[in-house]
């Protein structure tokens, strides 16, 4: 097998299963925003949404990216023929570049989605500048594969800030859930940067595999809320008349 | 949207059904902000009017069950994600 990834022989499809886990979580988190979206019509919760999905599509970049190159058979050989005989394309190498990339491009704009909300509208020169630097790294990080790592990681660090100082505003729990999550992919991305060693590889995909499954226990819980009796709402306006 | 949620969980919170003068105490309303509400709620097929003996009750439907369930839960995301 060649070397393209640093997945450690005895991790490989284990690293995909992950993936498809943080995928599934992530494609629940698009539905939720886009069946809340079409409850008050918030285009914030519409843009976490596309952050989310973009993650999402990054995931599944890496999955139908590492498939032909780990398993040759099947669908997976299926797959690799078809881009390596296709005219786009006349080595495998390029197959490998253009997934990698997108999954490094789209993972590094979906974060930063999700750190913008829900602040002021920048100018189009501001979203186009900071579009520049993620192309660059994304182009970067595959000569030097740290780079991917260590900006992700930077932006988690922004998201975890940001929603700290949310916490402190709404005291809700689902908020410090939030925090742990997103504090554990920048752990996992930490871990990443020295992913040469095989065991802390493995390491930094197990955290990030705790990480999303915290995301989950996150989406139970908000959607057990909406059995919550609340029986005066979130009414504001409530003068705090019990009777009839 | 605030507003009719609030009507909406002051009636489930009466087990379903509560008088038209309930409500509009409970939700802080003046007559004439009840009556544009409750005629779009109706509209809605969230709640319904429903006349006995002793006047009129209003009832949520089915309709507005999901609408407040689903309301609720989209509050939560909002809050826990500061949107």
């Amino acid at each position: 097998m060649v070397k393209i990834v640093l997945t450690p022989e005895w991790f490989v499809g284990k690293d995909i299963m992950i993936e498809l886990f943080s995928l599934i979580v992530l494609i629940i988190f698009v539905a939720l925003a886009y069946k809340y979206y079409r409850v008050n019509r918030n285009r914030k919760i519409l843009y976490l949404g596309v952050g989310f999905g973009l993650i999402a599509l990054a995931q599944l970049a890496t999955i139908l990216t590492k498939l032909p190159l780990y398993y040759d058979f099947g669908p997976a050989r299926q797959i690799g023929e078809a881009i390596v005989t296709s005219q786009l394309a006349n080595s495998v190498d390029f197959f490998y570049y253009i997934g990698f990339f997108f999954h490094r491009f789209l993972t590094l704009l979906g974060f930063y989605m999700i750190y913008r909300l829900p602040r002021e509208r920048k100018s189009i020169g501001d979203y186009m500048a900071v579009l520049y630097f993620i192309l660059i790294s994304s182009f970067l990080s595959r000569e030097i594969f740290y780079i991917f790592h260590l900006t992700v990681l930077f932006i988690l660090i922004l998201t975890v800030e940001k929603y700290v100082r949310i916490y402190k505003e709404n005291h809700l729990f689902n908020t410090k859930i939030l925090i742990m999550a997103f504090s554990l992919l920048a752990l996992s991305q930490l871990i990443f940067v020295l992913s040469n060693i095989d065991i802390v590889f493995a390491a930094a995909n197990t955290i990030e595999l705790i990480g999303y499954s915290i995301f989950l226990a996150l989406i139970i819980r908000i959607l057990k809320h909406g059995k919550k009796k609340k029986p005066y709402g979130d009414n504001i306006r409530y003068a705090g008349n019990s009777a009839g | 949207m605030e507003i009719i949620s609030d009507m909406l969980a002051i009636v489930q919170g009466k087990n379903g059904t509560i008088k038209p003068t309930h409500l509009m105490y409970k939700a802080n309303l003046s007559h004439s902000q009840m009556k544009a509400y409750l005629d779009e709620l109706i509209e809605k097929g969230m709640i319904k009017k429903d006349d006995i003996k002793t006047g009129t009750m209003i009832a949520i439907t089915p309709s507005g069950r999901d609408f407040l369930f689903k309301y609720n839960q989209m509050r939560e995301f909002e809050r826990t994600f500061g949107l």
